[in-house]
C-alpha cells in the first residue's frame, strides 16, 4: 500500500514536471504575445490626454472621453468617418468578394501537364508578392502618369491628344486598387491551394475517372469540394481582418484627386496621427477600430457555429 | 536529440542575427565612425586643436537642413579647425514625416546637442518644459557676439514660463524694422522668362490676366523648349503645401501672408483680413487663376503627380515660363551662358502689385537654436554658436540660401578698401562646380557650403568688417559687373538697376515691419481642426485647379466650405483673429 502511494506520488511529480517543462517552452511565445500584444494596450491611455510632443504625458492634462466626443458629436466629423469606413468596408469587400480567384488560379494552373510552363507562370506571379509597393508605384507611376509611357505611346500614335490622368483622377478608384493588389497577391494567394491540392487523395480521382468524370467533373466533384476547408479558413481569418486592410498600398498611390475614395480607416488614422500630430485623436480612432473588429470576429465565430456546426477561436 | 537541439541552436543563431542591426539604433554620435576620423586628422587644424583637446562630434538637430550627415568640405574644415568638432546634421526634411523625428527624439529625451527649430505655437515653450534645452541664462553675457542683441534675448525669455533664456532667434539685425529685409530681389514676385517676353514685342501686362495672355503667346511662339519638349506657362508641386495649396501664392502680391496664422490672410499692416476659403480672398482667386490658366492649356499636365525636383528640371530646360518667386526660375534657368544670350527669368510687374516682404527685426526670427539639455561640452558649442554670430560666422556660413560673401580671401578679399569678389569667388557664386584650393580643404565651394541653412545674423546686415551688406550681391562692385545682355535688357525697359529698387522707386513693396511677435500655443482642440481642415483645402484647391469646367469649380469649393465649417473652422478662425490682433498690435509698436 505504502509503496502504491509513493509510486503514485512519483507519478505527480514526474507529471508536474513535464508540465513545467511545457509551460517554459510555450513560455517565450507568452512573453512575445505581451509584449507586442498586450503591452501596446498601454499606449490606449493617450486618448485621454491633451497630449502634445514634446511634453512627457505626465505634464499633459487628462481630458476623460474628449476626443471620443471629438469624434462622434460632430456631424461633418461623423460624416468624414462613415467615408472612410465605406472605402474601407468596399475594399475589404471587394477583396472578399475576389477571394475565390487565388483558388480558381491554382486548380487551373494544376490542370497544366506541360511542367516547365506550370512552373514558370507559378514563378512569375509569386514574384509580385515581393515586390513592396512603394515599387509597384513607381512601376505604376513610369507607365501611367501623364508623361509615362502609355500616355507618351498613346500621343505619338495620336490615339490621344491630351494625357490620360489615370493616377491623379477619382475614376474606378476601388476597381484599380483590386487590380492592384490582385496582380501583387494571386500568385502568392494561390500557393495554400497548391499544397492542400497535393494532399488530395489521387484514388478519388482514379475512381471519379472509372465512374467517367471528364476534366470538369473532376474539378467540380472532387478538386473544389477538397479545397473548401481551406478556402473557409482563410475567409474567417480575412473577415476578422476586415478593418486592417493595409495602409502601405493605399498610401503610396493616394494623392489629392482620389483622396475621396482611398482614404481607407489604417489610412485615415495614420494621416490624423503621424501626418498631422493629433496622437490622442488618432489614438480614440484606433481604438473603436479594435472594438470594431472584435464584434465583427465574434459575429463570423457565431455565423461558423450556426453554418459549420464548429467555432474557430 | 542532439541534432534537434542544433537545430534550435541554429534558429535561435538567425534570430539574433536579424535582431542585432536593431542594436545598432543606439546613439552613435560619440567618435566612434573612423571614416570620420581619418578625415578628421587630415585636416591640421591648430588653434582650435590647441584649445580643445579632443575631437568631438556633435548632433544637430536642424529643422529646416535639407542634408543629412556629418558636414565635409571647406566649412566642415573651418569648424573643425576653429572648435575641433564636427557637425553631424540630423535633417528631418530629409528624414521626411514632418515632426515625427521631432517628437520621437524629443519621447526619448534628447533632441541632439545642438537644436534649432521654430519657437511658435508653444513649442519652445513645451520643449524647455520637457527639460530638452539647456538654459543658457548665466552663460551667455561672456559671449559678446550672442548679448549684442538684448531685444532678441528679452523675445525668446517671454516665450517660456520661467524667463530664461533656452534659445537664440535667428536673423537677428541691427536694421529698423520698416527695413525690407530682402536683398535685390523679393522672395515673392511675378518672374517670367524675358527673351521671350522681349520676343513677343512686350506687351503691357495690366493684371493677371493681361499676365495669362501674355503666357499664351509665349506658349505659341516658343512651343518646344531646350530639348524639344512642350513648353507651359506654370508647373506646380505638392511637396510644400502646408495649410493653404503652397503654389496658390497671390496674396503676397497684394501684401498678404499667412504670418503665424493659420487660415487668415492678414495685410502687412496687420489690419485687414481675409479668410481663406471666403470667395473673394486672393486664396480663391489665386485657384480661380490657376483653374483658367488650366483651361487655356497653360499648365503642366505632370503638375498632379510630380515633385519639386522633377518641376526644377523642367525649369533648367526652359519648358516653363513662369515663376512664382525669383530665386526658382532664375537659380535654374540664369546660368551664366543663358544671361550673356539673353535668356533667363526676370522681374514683370503688372499694376497694383503691392510685393509682401519682411522689414527687419532686432528680435529676429522664430527659428531658433538651442543646446540640448544632454549636449557633451556645451561650453566649446556655445562658443560655436557665439562664433555663427560674429562677422566672420555670418560671412562663412549663411551662404546657402541668403546669398552671405563666404570666408575671406577665398571668394572674396579687401582691393582699395572695398571689398570684391576674387575670380575664384566670381566663378564659385555663380555656379560653377571648381575646387576649393587645397588652404580651404578638399571638394567644390558648392559641395563645402554649410548646411545648417541657418541664417544667425540678417545678411543685408552691415558687416563691420567691410561696412558692407554681407550680402555680396548687394556690392557696388558687384552690381556694376552686372552687364549681361539680359541684365541690360530689364534695366533699360524697367529703368531700374534692380528689381528692388524698381519695387520701392513705384512703392511696390508693402513691408510688415519686423516685431518680435511669436503666436503662443492656441490649445490641441484648435490644432485638431486646424490639421482636418487643412487637409480638405489643399485636396479640393488641387482638385478646383484642375476642375473640368466652371461649375465643377463652384461645387468643390462649396464642399470646400461646408466641409471644413462644419469640422470647426470658425475656432480656428477665432483663434487666429487673436494672433493676427497681437501681430497687428507688435507691428504698429514696431514701426513708430
Amino acid at each position: 500500500m505504502q509503496h502504491h502511494s509513493a509510486s503514485k506520488g512519483k507519478a505527480v511529480k514526474k507529471n508536474k514536471w513535464i508540465s513545467y517543462k511545457m509551460f517554459l517552452l510555450i513560455l517565450p511565445f507568452l512573453i512575445l504575445l505581451f509584449i507586442f500584444s498586450y503591452l501596446p494596450l498601454y499606449g490606449w491611455t493617450y486618448a485621454f490626454f491633451d497630449y502634445t510632443p514634446p511634453l512627457k504625458l505626465s505634464q499633459c492634462p487628462y481630458v476623460g472621453w474628449k476626443w471620443f466626443k471629438f469624434l462622434f458629436l460632430n456631424k461633418t466629423q461623423v460624416m468624414e468617418f462613415l467615408k472612410v469606413m465605406r472605402n474601407t468596408f468596399a475594399m475589404s469587400g471587394l477583396g472578399i468578394l475576389t477571394s475565390p480567384l487565388p483558388m480558381l488560379f491554382a486548380i487551373f494552373l494544376n490542370e497544366i501537364h506541360c511542367r516547365w510552363l506550370k512552373k514558370s507562370v507559378q514563378t512569375l506571379t509569386t514574384l509580385p508578392n515581393f515586390i513592396s509597393w512603394v515599387l509597384v508605384y513607381s512601376v505604376a507611376f513610369s507607365l501611367f502618369s501623364s508623361s509615362g509611357m502609355v500616355n507618351t505611346v498613346g500621343q505619338s500614335m495620336g490615339l490621344i491628344s491630351q494625357p490620360i490622368h489615370f493616377l491623379d483622377s477619382d475614376n474606378h478608384t476601388w476597381l484599380s486598387m483590386l487590380l492592384w493588389g490582385l496582380w501583387k497577391g494571386l500568385g502568392w494567394g494561390a500557393i495554400m491551394y497548391l499544397a492542400s491540392l497535393a494532399g488530395i487523395d489521387q484514388e478519388l480521382y482514379e475512381a471519379a475517372k472509372v465512374d467517367g468524370a471528364g476534366r470538369f467533373g473532376l474539378i467540380w466533384h472532387i478538386t473544389i469540394p477538397g479545397l473548401l476547408p481551406t478556402y473557409f479558413v482563410l475567409l474567417m481569418l480575412s473577415v476578422a481582418g476586415f478593418l486592417s486592410n493595409g495602409l502601405d498600398q493605399y498610401y503610396v498611390f493616394h494623392n489629392s484627386f482620389n483622396m475621396e475614395h482611398i482614404q481607407v480607416l489604417d489610412l485615415y488614422v495614420y494621416n490624423l496621427g503621424l501626418g498631422n500630430g493629433n496622437y490622442a485623436l488618432s489614438t480614440a480612432l484606433s481604438m473603436m477600430k479594435s472594438v470594431v473588429s472584435v464584434v465583427l470576429l465574434v459575429t463570423v465565430n457565431a455565423i461558423s457555429k450556426i453554418t459549420r456546426g464548429e467555432s474557430i477561436v | 536529440m542532439k541534432k534537434f537541439n542544433k537545430q534550435i541552436l541554429i534558429g535561435l543563431l538567425a534570430a539574433l542575427c536579424t535582431l542585432s542591426p536593431l542594436a545598432g539604433c543606439k546613439n552613435s554620435s560619440a567618435v566612434s565612425n573612423p571614416a570620420a576620423q581619418t578625415a578628421a586628422s587630415d585636416s591640421t587644424g591648430t588653434s582650435g586643436s590647441s584649445k580643445y583637446k579632443d575631437t568631438i562630434q556633435i548632433d544637430v538637430f536642424d529643422t529646416q537642413a535639407n542634408y543629412q550627415g556629418v558636414q565635409s568640405g571647406w566649412f566642415g574644415k573651418i569648424v573643425k579647425d576653429k572648435f575641433n568638432m564636427r557637425l553631424n546634421i540630423i535633417a528631418p526634411n530629409v528624414a521626411g514625416g514632418g515632426d515625427n523625428l521631432f517628437n520621437t527624439r524629443s519621447a526619448a529625451g534628447n533632441l541632439g546637442d545642438i537644436i534649432m527649430t521654430g519657437s511658435e505655437n508653444g513649442r519652445l515653450l513645451n520643449t524647455a518644459k520637457a527639460g530638452l534645452l539647456l538654459d543658457l541664462t548665466d552663460k551667455i553675457k561672456n559671449y559678446k557676439n550672442l548679448s549684442a542683441y538684448p531685444k532678441a534675448l528679452e523675445m525668446v525669455k517671454s516665450l517660456v514660463s520661467d524667463g530664461k533664456i533656452y534659445a537664440i532667434p535667428s536673423k537677428v539685425s541691427k536694421q529698423s524694422a520698416t527695413t525690407s529685409s530682402d536683398c535685390n530681389d523679393p522672395t515673392y514676385g511675378p518672374y517670367i522668362r524675358w527673351d521671350c517676353y522681349t520676343a513677343i514685342g512686350s506687351p503691357e501686362i495690366n493684371s493677371m490676366d493681361d499676365m495669362l495672355n501674355v503666357l499664351k503667346a509665349m506658349q505659341q511662339k516658343f512651343p518646344k523648349s531646350d530639348s524639344g519638349k512642350k513648353t507651359y506657362g506654370f508647373s506646380f508641386f505638392k511637396d510644400w503645401d502646408g495649410n493653404i495649396m503652397n503654389n496658390a501664392q497671390m496674396s503676397n502680391l497684394y501684401g498678404y501672408d499667412l504670418n503665424g496664422t493659420r487660415f487668415l490672410l492678414v495685410s502687412s499692416d496687420g489690419k485687414s483680413r481675409q479668410s481663406v476659403i471666403d470667395e473673394n480672398s486672393y486664396y480663391i482667386t489665386s485657384l480661380k487663376y490657376m483653374f483658367k490658366a488650366n483651361q487655356m492649356g497653360l499648365v503642366d499636365p505632370d503638375s498632379t503627380t510630380q515633385n519639386y525636383d522633377t518641376m526644377f528640371a523642367k525649369y533648367q530646360d526652359g519648358q516653363i515660363f513662369y515663376s512664382l518667386w525669383p530665386w526658382l526660375g532664375q537659380g535654374a534657368y540664369n546660368t551664366t551662358e543663358h544671361k550673356k544670350a539673353g535668356k533667363g527669368f526676370m522681374f514683370a510687374p503688372f499694376k497694383n502689385l503691392k510685393i509682401y516682404s519682411n522689414g527687419c527685426s532686432q528680435s529676429g526670427n522664430g527659428y531658433v537654436i538651442a543646446v540640448g539639455s544632454k549636449a557633451k561640452d556645451p561650453d566649446r558649442i556655445l562658443d560655436f554658436i557665439d562664433w555663427l554670430y560674429s562677422p566672420e560666422g555670418v560671412e562663412s556660413s549663411c551662404t546657402q540660401t541668403t546669398g552671405s560673401c563666404g570666408p575671406k580671401g577665398l571668394t572674396w578679399e579687401m582691393k582699395d578698401g572695398k571689398a570684391v569678389l576674387t575670380d575664384f569667388g566670381k566663378k564659385a557664386l555663380s555656379g560653377a562646380a571648381i575646387d576649393v584650393p587645397s588652404k580651404w580643404g578638399t571638394g567644390t565651394w558648392k559641395d563645402g557650403i554649410s548646411a545648417l541653412n541657418y541664417t544667425a545674423v540678417l545678411t543685408t546686415d552691415t558687416d563691420p568688417n567691410t561696412n558692407l551688406p554681407y550680402n555680396y550681391t548687394m556690392w557696388d562692385s558687384y552690381l556694376a559687373d552686372n552687364n549681361t545682355m539680359l541684365d541690360t535688357s530689364w534695366q533699360k525697359k524697367m529703368g531700374a538697376k534692380t528689381t528692388m529698387e524698381y519695387l520701392k522707386k513705384n512703392n511696390m513693396l508693402s513691408i510688415a515691419p519686423g516685431n518680435s511677435y511669436i503666436p503662443e500655443a492656441s490649445g490641441t482642440e484648435v490644432d485638431t481642426i486646424c490639421n482636418q481642415c487643412k487637409a480638405i483645402i489643399v485636396q479640393d484647391s488641387w482638385k478646383m485647379v484642375f476642375a473640368k469646367n466652371q461649375s465643377e469649380f463652384d461645387s468643390l469649393l462649396k464642399h470646400m466650405q461646408t466641409t471644413v465649417k462644419g469640422l470647426g473652422y470658425d475656432k480656428v478662425i477665432a483663434s487666429d483673429q487673436k494672433i493676427a490682433d497681437n501681430l497687428q498690435a507688435a507691428r504698429e509698436a514696431a514701426s513708430k
